[in-house]
């Protein structure tokens, strides 16, 4: 008899840390995934200057796609709430395609090989920064639905794990379109 | 059912695969039923757990040590971001989708356009490309292909097609020990099993069949691994176009990787071996027609494939 018991009670220990567990990993991965983003924003961020400048060498007379550009990063530099730091991205993303499509009516530019260059890293940084988000976003739904449904939603109090925020970003189409073309 | 979308893919080709590799266990039960039927406790019960032996013997090498045997197997060589910087930034962006660990990059020397994922685990992980297929895959193909075989990473196919291989080269071995002792008068020696005609009989029915009936369910667990590749694919990329036009561009192309060895077909995306030849039970992959049909309806499902 006492075996069983003794059986009972292990089992249900075993069951409470699982679910406990559960939650910190999801809670962390959450917080491993945000940061992800942040590496990939800090990287586009980067390639902003050598990109104007490389742009401004053969365009010059587009001053304002600049200014928007230059005052897009700054915004995004500085943003350090989840929800500012969403919507300071979406920003950069639309101010530099309007950079981008003013480059496609420049063909010496176009063809200059710091430029293909650039782009290509730009391309790919675009990507990773998408994808990170999706990644983000996938894991904050699972830790919400955990925090939500039985048995989890039992131990988030004592796992001390909440809901999270999804990375929103402004314009809903550049969410769905992990595959940016320049 | 409309249930098309890839979370539904995954789980159901997960499904599959379990029930699949139940199918394996019970099959090995089965010869080992049958070997207790016709030769009697003293027989099987050695040359069951010999045969599991050998098989485990066989398979762990190649299991543990994949990502460096497939390297010699296949002729692929080792590159870095510098010999191909643009494959890699194409890589990194499915590692990040992935949330997997950036795994080894090989180049195969092959006028084919293949690829094919490694290793025991997502730290040893190795993917490889034929030069081939680089020059024919624009970045939206390309990151498709790779998405497909970091999905390979991501379920521990290597594994799973491990487990398959061992418990069909047990069954292989046992039913060829069993039918030669059978010749040599095996029953002679061991009069303790069991003496029904009609069990005698679908005994050695099973023995005869088992190796086939193995041979099988492997096929079709590799097939289903491949199904479930491509749904998982779709997961990391969200784009289902991607991987489908590159399917396309492989089911147009006709060459096939040099080394037409079986051993190591089960790996490539596409088949390496000749699709005429092979009947369909028996191949390594589904249709690439069905794959690119699936591939299609999940496209229609929307932007975000859901």
């Amino acid at each position: 008899m006492e075996y069983i018991v003794i059986g009972v009670i292990a089992l249900l220990v075993i069951f409470v840390i699982a679910q406990y567990n559960r939650l910190v990993r999801l809670n962390i991965t959450v917080d491993e995934a945000f940061a992800q983003i942040e590496v990939q924003l800090k990287r586009r961020a980067d390639l902003i200057p050598n990109l104007v400048e490389t742009v401004k060498g053969y365009a010059k007379h587009e001053q304002g796609t600049f200014d928007a550009v230059v005052a897009a990063r700054a915004k995004a530099t500085s943003a350090s709430s989840l929800a500012d730091v969403a919507a300071a991205d979406g920003a950069v993303t639309s101010a530099l395609r309007g950079l981008l499509a003013v480059a496609e009516a420049y063909p010496d530019l176009k063809a200059s090989s710091n430029f293909l260059s650039l782009q290509e890293e730009l391309s790919t940084t675009e990507n990773k920064v998408s994808f990170a988000r999706q990644f983000y976003n996938d894991n904050v739904r699972q830790l919400n639905t955990a925090v939500k449904t039985i048995p989890t939603s039992f131990f988030a109090g004592l796992a001390k794990v909440g809901a999270r925020e999804f990375y929103e970003v402004e314009n809903a189409a550049d969410r769905n379109v992990p595959n940016v073309k320049f | 059912m409309a249930e098309n979308n890839f979370r539904a893919l995954q789980s159901a080709n997960k499904g599959k695969t379990y029930f699949l590799l139940a199918s394996m266990g019970a099959l090995t039960w089965l010869v080992a039923y049958a070997a207790l039927t016709y030769f009697g406790v003293g027989t099987a019960s050695t040359m069951v757990p010999m045969a599991v032996g050998f098989a485990l013997i066989g398979v762990w090498g190649s299991y543990y040590g994949s990502d460096k045997l497939v390297l010699t197997m296949t002729g692929a060589k080792l590159i870095t971001r510098e010999q191909a910087p643009e494959l890699f930034n194409v890589i990194e962006e499915v590692v990040i989708a992935s949330g997997l660990p950036m795994p080894k990059v090989a180049i195969v020397e092959d006028s084919a356009p293949n690829a094919f994922a490694t290793g025991r685990n997502p730290d040893h992980a190795l993917i490889a490309f034929t030069t081939r297929i680089l020059e024919v895959m624009d970045r939206d193909e390309l990151q498709g292909v790779i998405a497909h075989e970091m999905s390979h990473v991501a379920n521990r196919d290597t594994l799973v097609s491990a487990v398959a291989a061992t418990t069909a080269g047990a069954i292989a071995i046992l039913s060829d020990f069993l039918t030669r002792m059978m010749w040599f008068g095996g029953r002679g020696r061991d009069r303790d099993g069991n003496s029904n005609p009609l069990a005698l009989v679908f005994s050695l029915l099973i023995l005869i069949l088992a190796p086939l009936a193995a041979m099988l369910l492997k096929s079709a667990i590799s097939r289903k691994r491949e199904a479930l590749a491509d749904a998982t694919a779709v997961s990391f990329t969200r784009n289902p176009a991607g991987l489908r036009k590159a399917l396309e561009v492989l089911a147009s192309d006709t060459t096939v990787v040099r080394q037409q060895s079986n051993a190591v077909a089960h790996i490539w995306i596409e088949s390496p071996l000749d699709g005429n030849t092979v009947s369909k039970l028996f191949s390594t992959h589904p249709p690439i027609q069905e794959r690119i049909a699936t591939l299609r309806a999940m496209e229609s499902l929307g932007p975000a494939g859901e």
